[in-house]
């Protein structure tokens, strides 16, 4: 972390409103890659960012470390998105996004449907680790950073992920290939 | 390679995210070539790794989103503006934040201070209240009273006035004023106090406007005279005047002098001399009205002027009522004396009218002197001088009392006490005399007695030499009689000496010097006795002894004597035959300030003769050192056991506080992190 950005995180914390907003503005993607990761919709994703910006702010003035504070942020983002998930949890999913037989043909949307099955399955941290990858294409290092991870333990996670969800998929695989 | 193959899908998910090292790159494909079923793997990785892509690629933000977060941000949290947002961003100052805690901190000792009731708070609330209570409290007098006389409403309207006068005054003058007020304010519960301050007020009003009285009366008096309606008017004027003068017939040889230049006289002087000398009198002088003002003012200049009323009766009415009555009364008369002229009628008739003859007239006289008397009044002013001479309150005499006080020691109290009771005589009178004995036998006396003042000086000196003299101390008063102050030439008397004694026994005397020392000897027996042999020698006495012998067969004998100082020097010096004098300590006890007859006054000594003994232990041998070292180790653990529960008793509640605070902290730490 350079000295800059550093500083930045600084006056964010003493409630310097702009330096608030440009961290809006270079961080508000990855805590959405956290979000969409965790509740696989986007619509719930935005509010959880928009919540857990606000949030922030309010809260500010309890991080004492600078450095610390892209990782607080994707805290938050990350707790409200489990808050979010725990609540619809209740609320039954509808049933054609249950079971998907084998034998049917392969169209896009049976394909999506099944890569979010199988997303759906993996634990909450990896598919944010996913969706940061993906959509964000940060490195193993950045969101190790952001999520508060280990050096190192990306690497296990994000194997673990791929692997559970080639099982996962494995038919449609074979199909397309 | 195994672990290539047992961790594959790490190192796959790496390769597809461009973490492989180059070294780690050439590791996998080595392993890829070998084996069949991580070939499959890498395979099927690859394609989902392009679904993945593909699919998610649509789920990603689209190119307005940070526009919307900030937008939605800024709608939920409006930027604050003005004062607020100032004061918000002051507060991020550390120093502003200190200021702020201070600020708090001194509102709250405010508070409390205000709370409490102490002063010098809020002083302007305190002092509307003050003001509110003096304007009130004199209204309602004079409202409820509204009865009273002259005087007392004057007074009231004083009281009701002192007050506004304040209450004008108070917001102007800070401090000085606020503590007067405050002063009102406390004496007024009493209820008393307003009316006193009235009094106050209304006497320092007529003193500080007196000669605009005085001028004020004496143009009243100007416009009278020479007005021509006044000059059949009876009026009667008279004025006091009060003067301090230097010398009393030098005052009235000028009074008497400008009396006849103003065309009066002198009607009467009287004069008092005083004890000391000073005149005091009064002289009546009467003068022509008209020449009345320009006399008060000459007689003003003779002296210092201490008061001065100037009064005029008006007599008009009753004079001219008299006057008329009076020619009633003469006409009367002749009607009467006709009557007898013509003597008709009968004898008790003419009888009759004799006598109403005689009242008639006996009236007329009567009036006729009462009009002469006011016409001598309205003819001459009168003007009563006081005059008194200065320094009237100066002393015409002083006296001079003298107080003695003797503490004597003497060997018998009784012998002494007796000696002195004989002095007793017309001259020397003996007041009090008291002998006390207490049940340990100590003796002492007091006296006191009167002497007459010739015999004093004989009578203390012979006293004196009844004992040794511990303290005497003189005091002589000047008492000035009939005044006060100083006086050049009054008198002095001396009055009756008053002495008293106290007699207290030479033992009970504190020793000027009290010397300690040791001597060591051979044989210790016999030196008490020696002791007190040299002792009585040198005019001392033994006061106690004692002798003691050790388990180590170590033997001492502790002697206290006591000597005169003239003594001391060679009794210390004959010490030396007893033996060698060890530890000689010297303490003297200066009393500064008494007189002390210093070769007379006593000496302690107290002496310790002590013999070497054997020193040796006759507990001896290695069993019973053995023994005593086991007992003393013993003794030493015992008390560190002893010392180590005293710590932990102490330190024990303070540690399992400090961990149960720790305890706490981390726990409310740890529930705020996760709340977060």
């Amino acid at each position: 972390m350079d000295a800059s950005e550093r500083e930045q995180y600084q006056a964010a914390i003493h409630g310097d409103r702009e330096a608030f907003e440009m961290i809006i503005r270079t961080h508000s993607r990855a805590l959405f890659a956290i979000a969409y990761g965790i509740l696989q919709n986007r619509e719930e994703a935005e509010d959880v960012v928009q919540d857990s910006l606000v949030r922030a702010w309010k809260t500010r003035w309890r991080v004492r470390d600078p450095e610390k504070f892209p990782a607080w942020l994707a805290a938050i983002a990350r707790y409200r998105a489990h808050d979010v998930l725990r609540r619809r949890r209740t609320i039954p999913l509808p049933p054609e996004t249950i079971e998907i037989s084998e034998t049917e043909a392969i169209d896009p949307t049976t394909l999506d449907l099944q890569l979010h099955s199988a997303l759906a399955a993996l634990p909450e941290l990896h598919r944010a680790a996913l969706t940061l990858r993906y959509f964000e294409e940060m490195d193993y290092r950045t969101i190790e950073n952001t999520l508060g991870l280990t050096n190192g333990a990306l690497r296990g996670i994000l194997g673990r992920a791929l692997a559970s969800m080639r099982k996962q998929l494995r038919p449609v695989l074979a199909s397309t290939d | 390679m195994g672990t290539v193959h047992n961790e594959i899908d790490n190192w796959l998910a790496a390769n597809l995210y461009g973490e492989l090292s180059e070294e780690e790159q050439r590791q996998l494909h080595t392993h890829l070539v070998d084996c069949a079923a991580c070939r499959k793997t890498h395979q099927e990785t690859k394609t989902m790794n392009k679904i993945l892509e593909e699919t998610l690629a649509q789920q990603k933000p689209d190119p307005t989103f940070e526009q919307r977060m900030l937008a939605s941000f800024r709608q939920r949290i409006p930027e604050r503006s003005g004062p607020i947002k100032l004061l918000a961003d002051l507060m991020r100052l550390r120093a502003a934040q200190v200021t702020a805690v201070a600020a708090v901190l001194l509102g709250l000792v405010q508070l409390g201070r205000m709370i409490t009731g102490e002063t010098a708070t809020a002083p302007g609330a305190r002092d509307r209240y003050a003001n509110e209570q003096l304007l009130e409290q004199p209204a309602q007098m004079a409202g409820s009273e509204p009865a009273r006389t002259g005087a007392l409403d004057k007074s009231d309207e004083l009281a009701a006035g002192k007050p506004k006068d304040l209450a004008l005054a108070a917001p102007q003058s800070s401090s000085e004023s606020r503590s007067k007020l405050q002063r009102d304010f406390k004496a007024f519960p009493a209820t008393v106090a307003p009316a006193e301050a009235a009094q106050a007020e209304m006497a320092a009003k007529e003193t500080g406007s007196e000669p605009q009285a005085m001028s004020y009366a004496a143009e009243q008096s100007a416009a009278e005279t020479p007005a021509p309606e006044v000059a059949n008017r009876k009026l009667i004027r008279n004025a006091t005047v009060e003067l301090e003068i230097v010398n009393f017939d030098d005052a009235v040889q000028k009074i008497t002098a400008l009396a006849k230049e103003e065309r009066g006289y002198v009607a009467t002087t009287d004069s008092q001399k005083q004890a000391n000398g000073k005149l005091r009198g009064e002289v009546v002088v009467k003068v022509l009205p008209e020449n009345l003002d320009r006399f008060l003012q000459k007689v003003r200049g003779f002296g210092e002027l201490k008061n001065q009323t100037l009064g005029t009766e008006d007599v008009t009415k009753a004079y001219f009522d008299t006057d008329a009555r009076l020619k009633n009364a003469r006409v009367m008369e002749q009607r009467l004396i006709d009557m007898l002229k013509t003597k008709t009628g009968k004898v008790s008739d003419l009888l009759q009218v004799e006598k109403e003859l005689g009242r008639v007239r006996e009236e007329i006289e009567k009036m006729q002197g009462e009009l002469k008397y006011w016409d001598s009044q309205v003819q001459f002013a009168t003007v009563t001088i006081s005059l008194a001479e200065k320094d009237m309150e100066e002393p015409a005499a002083f006296l001079l009392k003298e107080r003695a006080q003797l503490a004597l020691y003497a060997p018998d109290v009784e012998k002494i006490y007796n000696d002195i009771k004989a002095l007793a005589s017309a001259k020397v009178q003996i007041t009090n005399a008291q002998l006390n004995r207490d049940y340990s036998g100590r003796v002492s006396a007091q006296m006191s007695m009167l002497i007459a003042p010739e015999e004093s000086e004989a009578v203390i000196a012979r006293t004196k030499g009844f004992g040794r003299v511990e303290n005497f101390q003189t005091q002589t008063e000047r008492i000035a009689q009939g005044g006060e102050g100083m006086s050049e030439n009054a008198r002095t008397k001396r009055d009756k000496v008053q002495l008293n004694i106290t007699i207290s026994r030479e033992e009970q005397e504190q020793a000027l010097q009290q010397t300690s020392l040791r001597i060591r000897t051979s044989s210790v027996d016999e030196k008490p006795k020696e002791l007190r042999a040299l002792a009585e020698k040198q005019g001392g006495r033994v006061r106690s002894s004692s002798f003691s012998r050790d388990p180590d067969g170590r033997e001492f004998a502790n002697v206290s004597l006591r000597v005169p100082m003239k003594n001391y020097p060679a009794l210390i010096q004959s010490l030396n035959s007893l033996g060698k004098v060890e530890n000689v300590s010297v303490q003297r006890q200066d009393r500064t300030g008494t007189q002390v007859d210093e070769a007379n006054a006593p000496a302690d000594i107290s002496i310790q003769v002590y013999s070497q003994g054997n020193i040796v232990s006759h507990e001896s041998g290695l069993l019973a050192t053995l023994r005593r070292t086991l007992a003393q180790s013993a003794g030493a653990i015992m008390w560190s056991l002893r010392m180590i529960g005293v710590a932990v008793a102490f330190l024990g509640p303070w540690v399992i506080a400090l961990i149960a605070l720790i305890w706490i902290t981390r726990r409310v730490i740890r529930a705020r992190q996760s709340r977060s």
